[in-house]
């Protein structure tokens, strides 16, 4: 209970240090929202007006309390550039990156963790070489690249799905999905070969602790000391790992979102700062810090089930 | 132990070929359902089209509304007392006549009956005025949305007939009176706009589409088309390949190296004109820009038609100042060639100025947008040769807006300048001195004389002579590097026909049709 | 101590890179044409002229990877070195010590993470000025610390309480002393393969920067990949080629860090 209080409690510093950043990080950007909006057709006097009408003429601390006071009563703005409350706005895009991101992780997952346990069988192995540079291989080449080949191939050749032509969520969910699938893959490929990678580091390194050479000189199996020691110990660092990926694809999807059209999140999000559209981007970086500190503590709590010596502040 | 894990494994690969199975059954199921009407759509024209866009539309309220991309398209939503035909000219919509007395003073309008709002009301005195009324009048503490409409002293009308009386005699009114006439009691122009357009609005996803439906009352000569979904597509590879997969028919704005990539079999490419003045424009007021010489000097060292040929394919007009051939008359098409492309030329004038062995530059230019950056290029090596070494700033949409067009703080930068309501007053306005966009920083006394004149004046003839002046200044002292009106390629699926070019940043879905 | 011997991944991962670095060196010195300079005609497919062929404006592509590999390579270098080092120091602090330090920083490191990458790239041009052209790296550094000090925090943590450290500091060791010359190096294993992985990370992001336009520096090689993608189908080959030079730097040095970790594990 102590435990879930001080975790909520971390989880609106965290919100609350971002928020703020943001809204730092905005009043020092150049570029003005009111002259992004107007554009070449720019006056001095509708600049002027459109900033009052913002309340961006507002000092620093009185816009940013203002906007926090709204956010802790529901009411995260209206967005300068569609002249729409956010919310109205991200609602379905927050569906959208979710359901992808998701479904990327379950690939990464499903695909990495059995093959990085497997990876370990491999080492010294005759092929051991070729997994390796294909690993290798998989981590080099940028997503976007992978996306629009994946688009070309399975989209323009196959037919398979239709680039540009994202089916609603709601309405044509298996459709969606499908689609979705596809740049979920592309996001997953070279995740999928770093968790390898790090996870064959790690039990390769854990099987080379005195521990674990004791237990095999007194005669033990190596595989079940593998499964029994070394994929416990090893399993810390590769939920941290895959914590921090879930993190991290959020970020990885922006430029996929945009290869393959998908109306999500960081799609939206780019656009947003590309408009100087304060009130969504802020909204946007909040759900992501919201995202970053739920995964990190699913993480941690993991963890500290696993190794007690990780326990937060602990001195056990 | 040993069986454990291999048990674990297996259950894992089980788990995930079933996933990919699953994967593959549901993707043959759904894509017979999802990819089958964007293959009829190519072989059996239903009566609906798919318009790429590059850019997000903004405010859909027509007045609030800025972007040129979305001015683009709610041409098709709204219309104004008048409206700009395919030819340049200005017809009467929402009004059914107009007449101007002889000394331009006062201007009369008949409102055309009958005419119907997509929310079915029909079109009367209060709404036409509350539209004018909306742009002329600063809203509190703001500044009027359409300043030029400040020369309209006095607004009288009864249920037929509106009367404008001018302070001083205006050519570019009627111009400016096609702004949206909308219902003077309807609140949510932003979300969902109501206009008299051929379509009216449906909905709008942001980031996603925007959908309209043909409007069955419309007043005049019907859309031809059912329904229009304009699909946003940032990524310009994903605008080719929503043309190649069949998700969209119709794409403007491509650059020929795009359009090459299309089979001939599926698309056509229909040539117009962007409609712009693309130039490299020189800071004026920092050196070695303030030196007429050196400006000239730039001018006779860039080759138009090479960056023409070297970067568009040959597609684009040079121009040789700040007009392009669809404003007709005022154009004069004699300044093209006034600083032909000349080496030894350039590389005296530069010596003259006191730069012998030339000097270094930079071109700030919007990062987002490919042309620009292809033409910086091209003018870094055309100028190596005249000994000027250039540094290319790719700079990013908004902060190019703030910071180099808002702020000034920038030695050249590469764009392309339009008029949004076919005035030849707006091109050459923001080179009067004391312009709040002259962002060129371009001074020169004659030029603000004969602007003072030209925007004042009530005979056509006498304007437009004024006009052809002031191009005369801008090219004689080399405001800009001048370079071309772009080409606009659109990219139409065969069977697509209709297309209408406007000498205005319009796409008028109304012609469009599927041929039979 | 006995003589460590190199591995086959060593080996290669070295040559290839070796190899990269004597090309981009060669780049820097001298290239066959100018990487900007208009040379031959459009879309020119590769030939013993131009070894990787022409792209839409006619320039020679083996010149501008030549170029590229110079700018992506001093670009990923830095980021990686900004990060590794700051994001160490971090994850030390807050695995060391524990307890409030852990809490604020790690705070600080979450609203990192979650800070989108292209703000802090326009921040750091915004406060630079566009002149800077390797602001870019500044930004994609700051955008690096959290991942290295999530990974060093782990290790600094799980390390804190072992037997050797807590008798290191009954004997009177100061915690500076402790962490760089009892924990630092313990933490290797888990830095090496991050510092693989950032590179990798590093060339990556600067190519999805430039793949969205905010921060692009002319001459990347990550730039000429989103700059090939627009040509796809009409020069394939600029795609490729450069697709591969990356692939292959990430490569090189992936292997060499594949290697060195074999070398430890048989010392």
């Amino acid at each position: 209970m102590k435990y879930t209080l001080k975790r909520i409690g971390l989880l609106l510093i965290t919100m609350l240090l971002v928020s703020f950043l943001t809204f730092l990080a905005f009043s020092l950007v150049s570029g003005d929202p009111a002259q992004t909006k107007l554009g070449t057709e720019a006056t001095p006097e509708r600049l002027a007006a459109l900033r009052h009408e913002w309340g961006l003429d507002q000092p620093f601390f009185v816009r940013y309390f203002r906007w926090l006071a709204g956010f802790f009563s529901g009411n995260l703005g209206v967005s300068y550039h569609y002249s729409k409350p956010v919310w109205d706005l991200i609602a379905s895009k927050v569906e959208v990156t979710l359901c992808m991101c998701l479904l990327s992780f379950v690939i990464i997952t499903l695909v990495s963790i059995p093959l990085g346990i497997w990876s370990y069988r491999w080492v010294g192995g005759p092929f051991d070489w070729l997994r390796t540079a294909f690993n290798q291989l998989c981590m080099a080449v940028p997503p976007f690249f992978t996306g629009m080949l994946v688009s070309y191939g399975f989209g323009i050749v196959l037919r398979v799905f239709v680039p540009g032509d994202v089916p609603d969520l709601h309405t044509q969910f298996g459709a969606a999905v499908k689609h979705l699938f596809f740049a979920a893959v592309c996001i997953a490929i070279p995740r999928i070969a770093m968790t390898i990678r790090m996870m064959r580091s790690t039990v390769i390194s854990e099987m080379n602790k005195s521990y674990v050479r004791t237990a095999i000189s007194r005669g033990n199996d190596r595989h079940a000391v593998l499964t029994k020691h070394v994929l416990k110990n090893s399993l810390v660092s590769t939920i941290t790992f895959l914590g921090q990926t879930m993190a991290e694809i959020i970020g990885g999807s922006i430029v996929v979102e945009q290869v393959f059209g998908i109306p999500g999140l960081g799609r939206f999000l780019v656009a947003s700062i590309g408009y100087r559209d304060y009130p969504v981007v802020q909204t946007i970086v909040v759900i992501l810090a919201f995202w970053v500190v739920l995964v990190g503590t699913i993480a941690d709590l993991l963890n500290q089930h696993i190794d007690p010596r990780l326990r937060l502040g602990g001195k056990t | 132990m040993k069986k454990k894990v291999l048990a674990t494994i297996l259950v894992l690969t089980l788990a995930l070929t079933l996933l990919a199975g699953c994967g593959k059954t549901s993707t043959t199921a759904a894509s017979s359902a999802t990819a089958a009407p964007a293959a009829e759509e190519a072989q059996e024209p239903s009566n609906e089209l798919f318009i790429g866009v590059a850019q997000d539309f903004d405010s859909l309220d027509p007045h609030h509304a800025t972007a040129a991309g979305t001015k683009e398209v709610l041409f098709n939503v709204f219309e104004g007392l008048m409206k700009p035909t395919s030819e340049g000219e200005l017809v009467p919509a929402v009004a059914s006549d107009v007449s101007v007395s002889d000394d331009g003073l006062t201007y009369t309008f008949t409102l055309r009956q009958g005419v119907k709002f997509h929310n079915g009301d029909t079109v009367d005195m209060q709404d036409v005025v509350f539209s004018i009324e909306r742009n002329r009048v600063a809203a509190d503490g703001g500044a009027a949305l359409i300043p030029a409409l400040a020369v309209i002293e006095d607004l009288s009308y009864d249920d037929t007939t509106l009367t404008l009386q001018l302070s001083e005699p205006s050519l570019e009114l009627l111009s400016y009176l096609t702004l949206a006439i909308i219902p003077a009691d309807y609140d949510e122009q932003e979300t969902a706009p109501v206009g008299t357009g051929p379509f009216k609005f449906v909905s709008r996803a942001a980031q996603d589409n925007m959908v309209l439906e043909r409007f069955e009352d419309y007043w005049g000569t019907p859309a031809k088309l059912d329904k229009v979904t304009f699909r946003i597509i940032e990524n310009v590879e994903g605008l080719i390949m929503g043309l190649q997969s069949g998700a969209l028919d119709l794409v403007m704005h491509m650059t020929s190296t795009q359009t090459s990539q299309l089979s001939e079999k599926d698309f056509h490419v229909e040539v117009g004109s962007m409609n712009l003045v693309q130039a490299l424009y020189l800071n004026n007021a920092v050196a070695p820009f303030d030196d007429v010489r050196v400006r000239q000097a730039l001018c006779y060292g860039v080759d138009k038609q090479g960056i023409i040929d070297l970067a568009f394919d040959g597609y684009g007009i040079p121009l040789g100042t700040s007009m392009f051939p669809s404003f007709g008359k005022y154009y004069d098409e004699s300044l093209t060639d006034y600083y032909p492309h000349d080496v030894e030329k350039a590389k005296a004038l530069l010596a003259e100025a006191g730069y012998p062995n030339g000097f270094d530059m930079t071109i700030s230019v919007p990062s987002n947008y490919q042309p620009h950056v292809d033409t910086a290029e091209v003018i870094k090596e055309q100028l190596k040769e005249i000994g000027v070494n250039v540094t290319i700033l790719p700079v990013e949409w908004g902060v190019w807006l703030s910071d180099v067009y808002g702020a000034r703080e920038y030695q050249s930068t590469i764009t392309g300048l339009t008029s949004d309501n076919m005035t030849a007053r707006k091109l050459l306005e923001r080179f009067g001195s004391q312009i709040g966009n002259n962002f060129t920083n371009y001074s020169n006394s004659e030029y603000d004389e004969i602007l003072a004149k030209a925007v004042s004046s009530t005979s056509d003839e006498e304007q437009t002579a004024l006009y052809r002046q002031l191009e005369h200044n801008l090219t004689e002292n080399a405001a800009n590097v001048y370079i071309q009106d772009m080409a606009d390629l659109v990219a139409v699926r065969n069977g697509v026909e209709g297309l209408t070019f406007y000498p205005l940043y319009v796409l008028d879905v109304s012609t469009l049709y599927w041929a039979a | 101590m006995k003589k460590q011997k190199l591995n086959g991944y060593l080996v290669a991962g070295i040559l290839i890179t070796a190899l990269l670095l004597l090309l981009t060196v060669y780049g820097a010195i001298h290239t066959p044409y100018s990487p900007t300079a208009y040379t031959g005609a459009k879309f020119e497919a590769p030939s013993a002229a131009h070894l990787f062929g022409t792209d839409k404006l006619g320039r020679d592509i083996f010149s501008r990877v030549l170029k590229g590999m110079g700018t992506t390579l001093s670009v990923a270098l830095a980021t990686v070195a900004i990060g590794a080092v700051a994001g160490t120091a971090v994850g030390a602090a807050t695995g060391y010590f524990g307890g409030l330090v852990d809490d604020a920083l790690m705070r600080i490191n979450d609203a990192l993470t979650a800070f989108p990458s292209i703000l802090m790239a326009l921040l750091v041009i915004s406060l630079l000025g566009p002149e800077h052209k390797y602001s870019l790296i500044l930004a994609l550094g700051i955008v690096f610390i959290p991942s290295f000090a999530r990974v060093t925090r782990t290790a600094f943590a799980s390390l804190r309480d072992v037997n050797y450290i807590t008798s290191a500091r009954l004997m009177g060791a100061g915690n500076l002393r402790i962490l760089l010359v009892h924990l630092l190096p313990n933490t290797g294993r888990v830095l090496l393969p991050a510092l693989t992985i950032g590179f990798n990370n590093a060339v990556l992001a600067e190519a999805s920067m430039s793949f969205l336009r905010i921060t692009p520096l002319e001459t990347s090689l990550g730039y000429m990949l989103s700059e090939a993608q627009g040509m796809l189908s009409a020069a394939p080959w600029y795609a490729l080629s450069t697709g591969i030079v990356i692939a292959l730097l990430v490569f090189g040095v992936g292997l060499i860090g594949e290697g060195l970790q074999q070398r430890n594990k048989e010392a």
